[in-house]
Parts: C-alpha cells; structure tokens; sequence
C-alpha cells in the first residue's frame, strides 16, 4: 500500500491521467471541472507532456485528434457544455479510430444551465456524444479513489479499441477532498507508439494515414466492425456493483454521486427491516444489463431510479430490462440542487408506502 | 462515530481553508473525512460554504442534509443554512458579524472571533479562532494534530505567521472549553 493523499477530485484524476501515460492536453476553461487543465498546465510540462489552453473546444479537441493520430496518450476535459460543443471533434475521433480519453465533469443543464453539481448528461454520454451512430466505453465512478484508477486505466481501453473513451463524473466528485491512493508512473516512451500512428513508418518509406472519410463498402465496413466491438464490451466491459440485492424486494439503481447518497440510504432502510438493495451501473455504456434484467421478480416489487437530475435519463435502460415486470419509479434532484442523505431516504420510503412514483 | 460540518460565510473568511485544515487534520489522526466546497461564480464576497464529514469507518455518502455543527462566519450566511443544523448540534456563530440567535433547540456558541483574531495580529486568522473553538467544545481532533497540520501549512510563510496561527488556536480552544 502506498501513502495516502487528501486531495481534490479534479486534481487526482489529472495526476492520475499523467500517472497513466498522458502527455497532451488541450481544453478550454469550464466550471466545475478548471482545477484539471489548471493542474496539467504545470504538471504536463514537468514529465515532458504539452498543455495547450485551446483558442476554444472545438479547437481543443481537434488538437488532441493530432496529438492522438502521432499516437500520444491524450486527455481533453470540460462539463455538459463543452462537451456539446466537442461533439464533431468526439465524432471525427470515433470515425478516424483515435484512442483518446474525454472527462466531464458534469453541471446542471440544458443550456448553460448552472455551475452547481448534476447528472444531467447521462443520455448525451450513452446515446449521442456526436453525429454519426458510434459508442464509447462510458465509465462512471462515485469516489475520488474510483475516478482516480478509471482514468490510469483508461487509455489501456482507448488503446485496445482504437476508439475514444468517455468517464462521466459530476461536479460533486471533481470538487469534492477524499482520501487518494495514487498508482505508480506507467512508463510510456515515444516509440511505444501504436503500430498504426503517424508516427510510425514501420520500415516502410511511407507513412500511415490516418482518416474518418471512406469510400461506401469500407465505411459499411467499418460500422459493422464497430458494432461487433460493442457487442464485445458488453460481453468483456460491464462492471457493476451489485448491494444487498439477494432478498430484495425494492432496488434502487443509481451511478455516480447519486449511488452514494442512495447507499446511504439503503443501509439505513436495511437496519428498519426493509428488504432493499442498490445496483450501482459503473460502466454505463455498456449498460449493465444482466443486474436488472436477471432479478427474481417473484420477490422485486419495484425497481427507484435515483439520479441527480429531473427528469431521470436512465430510466429507458432500466425500463428495457425490467421489461414490464415491476413498476420503476424514480426521484431526483436538478438544475445545481443536490440530492441529501434524508431527502433520499424519504423518497425512498414515500414509494414503498405507496406514495408519488 | 460520524460527525459533519458546515462551514458558511462570504469569499475571503477563510471558510473553504477552514473546512480543509479540519478534514486534512481529521485524516491525519487516522479518522476518514470529505470536504466539499459549494461556491457561486463570484472569486470574493460572495457566498462560500464547505461540508466536512468525519468519519471512523469510511464514509459512504458525502451529503448530509443536516449538519452536527454548523459555523456562520455572517449574518447572511445564517440566514440561509440556519435550517441545516440538526436538533441538538452545535452553532458557532462569529458574534463579530452575527447577532445571538437564543435558539433553544441548539447548542449555541457565539465569540467575536474577528475581534479575537485582529487583537491577536490579523483578522485572517479569524477561522483558526473558529476552528480552536470547535476543537475545545467537540474534541472531533487533537490540538496537538491540528497544530502539525498548520505547521505545515505556514512553514514557508513570513515568520511570525505560524505563531499568531497557533496563539490563535489556543484561544480558540480555551473559549470551547467552556462550553463542553
């Protein structure tokens, strides 16, 4: 076990993101998530890495296209937002199969909504992070400790899928101090570069390309290339923490922030004699499906959706494993408000008694 | 033993460094803690509030509706968060810009710790004022562990620094300890 540090979630994950192999960064400022860039600014220099405070988002993560077309492990980061507005950048990435890691700190929306925490991206993240019908891998941790080993991890995924990868936090966890473990420094040098970059010539006399326009049959191709990997990830890359779901008669599913108030709540409601549990998504694209889909509803009376956000995206994935088999409720809290412990575990009970859904 | 705090005032009262210093030295002591900062857009003057939890065992969820102590640097910042205490906690209020409140259904501490602090050197050392007063009411960490922890926080500022820090401490502490 290595020393423990008391840090900020937003500085932890930009270490971790130069711990795990990233030596590129472009972004433009952003509340709730400045305290990443404004970390990198200084730390990338230190190991040899380049920090570029973009002209604007779209430029931003064009720029990381090109750092990640040469084949560096590159970073860029912002909130709801900025993450709409590098959509075509996260599209073209997809298209050219750039490995390339992407965090938003999420806030509450739509618009410029507030600078306070919320969840409200959930379907921006799993359905449509840009034209064009792609995936990426979509992780959601719920501890500074959690977001600090999905980053370091990340780009091992980008790499090994050739496809961007996406990690949804919200500004509770990229502002919140806990205690940290940080990983070792993976040693990453230049010709380490994938086969595939710009700049490797491989012993020819010339160069890779790198590209996200095709001709008709190869773009097809692609597409169905694409699919099959995510059908790969959901056999591969689900993860999911499943809590006292074994004898339950209500689960409440909820990611990130909202998992931790609702577990909370779920543990207090145990020591009342309610048979409850929680089924924490933490990859949500692919969408832990089995967890739902596989409870024993002879027991299930009723599946609570809990989300910081009104009204709940994730409610159609759950709808779609439930499959009509027990009601689904849900409750929340949006636009900068934060979900509470109590608020959380009243809403939980008002359902089981009956009430609102 | 869990045990939460919120921390509330204007930009510039070193609220947010108090919330920090007491999760930081609450981790030290070997206890698990969170510190969340809720701020608005403004960089001073407007409204600034941290949540801390300290915790024995790890703390599951971060976001207490109500608190077990709350601290109102101003009257403003007690106007808004004066719901979020619970029955029985602690109010420490700067008596310096908060006028009493004589609430029966809390522990109500008031001490002019601006007051205390500019006597003492500087205004800014206002929150260690606050912070000693928690220490000697509650106890949540050890004077001995709170005071490495500013060593090490003022260690390469101006001397002079860390001992009207530290004097600050104590007289927060000797105020607290009358109301245990």
């Amino acid at each position: 076990m290595g020393k423990k540090s008391f840090m900020k979630g937003n500085e932890a994950i930009a270490e971790a993101a130069v711990r795990g192999g990233c030596r590129f960064f472009a972004g433009y400022p952003i509340t709730p998530q400045n305290e990443i860039p404004e970390y990198l600014s200084w730390r990338l220099p230190e190991v040899g890495g380049s920090f570029v405070q973009g002209e604007s988002e779209i430029a931003s993560v064009n720029m990381v296209y090109g750092a990640s077309a040469m084949g560096i492990r590159c970073l860029t980061s912002s909130s709801g937002p900025g993450i709409s507005l590098k959509a075509e950048g996260i599209s073209y990435l997809a298209g050219a199969q750039l490995p390339a890691v992407i965090i938003n700190v999420s806030r509450g929306g739509p618009g410029l909504g507030s600078i306070q925490p919320a969840q409200s991206d959930y379907l921006q993240a799993t359905k449509a992070l840009g034209h064009g019908g792609f995936h990426t891998l979509v992780f959601a941790p719920n501890t500074v400790q959690e977001a600090v080993d999905t980053v370091y991890e990340a780009w091992e995924y980008a790499e090994r899928d050739r496809n961007p990868v996406f990690i949804l936090l919200d500004g509770c966890l990229g502002n919140i101090m806990e205690e940290v473990e940080l990983p070792e420094m993976k040693e990453i040098k230049p010709e380490d570069a994938p086969e595939w970059s710009l700049s490797r010539r491989n012993g020819r006399d010339y160069q890779n390309g790198i590209t996200s326009i095709y001709t008709e049959p190869l773009l097809e191709g692609l597409n169905a290339m694409a699919g099959e990997m995510y059908k790969q990830w959901e056999e591969d890359d689900v993860k999911v923490e499943e809590f006292m779901v074994d004898d339950a008669e209500y689960v409440v599913v909820a990611y990130g922030i909202a998992s931790r108030v609702s577990k909370e709540a779920v543990m207090k409601l145990r020591e009342k004699g309610i048979k409850i549990g929680l089924i924490r998504p933490i990859t949500l694209y692919p969408f832990p499906k089995a967890s739902i889909r596989n409870l024993d509803y002879s027991k299930v009376k009723g599946i609570i959706d809990i989300e910081m956000t009104i009204p709940a995206q994730m409610r159609d994935d759950i709808e779609l494993q439930v499959m009509g088999r027990c009601p689904v409720y849900e409750y929340g809290r949006s636009g900068g408000c934060l979900l509470d412990d109590d608020g959380v575990y009243e809403a939980i009970e008002e359902i089981i008694t009956g009430g609102a859904d | 033993m869990k045990q939460s705090f919120v921390f509330s005032g204007s930009g510039g009262q070193g609220i947010m460094s108090a919330g920090i210093t007491l999760a930081h030295t609450a981790i030290d002591m070997g206890k698990h803690a969170t510190y969340l900062p809720e701020y608005g857009p403004e960089q001073r003057g407007g409204s600034a509030k941290c949540t801390v939890v300290i915790s024995d065992d790890e703390i599951v969820s971060p976001l207490p509706k109500q608190c077990d102590n709350l601290i109102v640097m101003n009257e403003q910042a007690y106007a808004k968060f004066e719901e979020d205490i619970k029955e029985g906690g602690v109010l420490l209020m700067n008596a310096s810009r908060v006028s009493a409140k004589n609430r029966d259904d809390v522990r109500e501490i008031a001490a002019p710790v601006d007051d205390i602090a500019l006597e003492l050197g500087s205004e800014k050392a206002a929150n260690i004022v606050l912070l000693g007063i928690l220490i000697g009411a509650t106890g949540v960490v050890s004077r001995e562990t709170l005071a490495a922890s500013l060593e090490e926080k003022f260690k390469d500022k101006k001397p002079g620094i860390l001992e009207m820090n530290l004097k600050a401490l104590d007289k927060g502490i000797e105020i607290g300890e009358q109301y245990k």
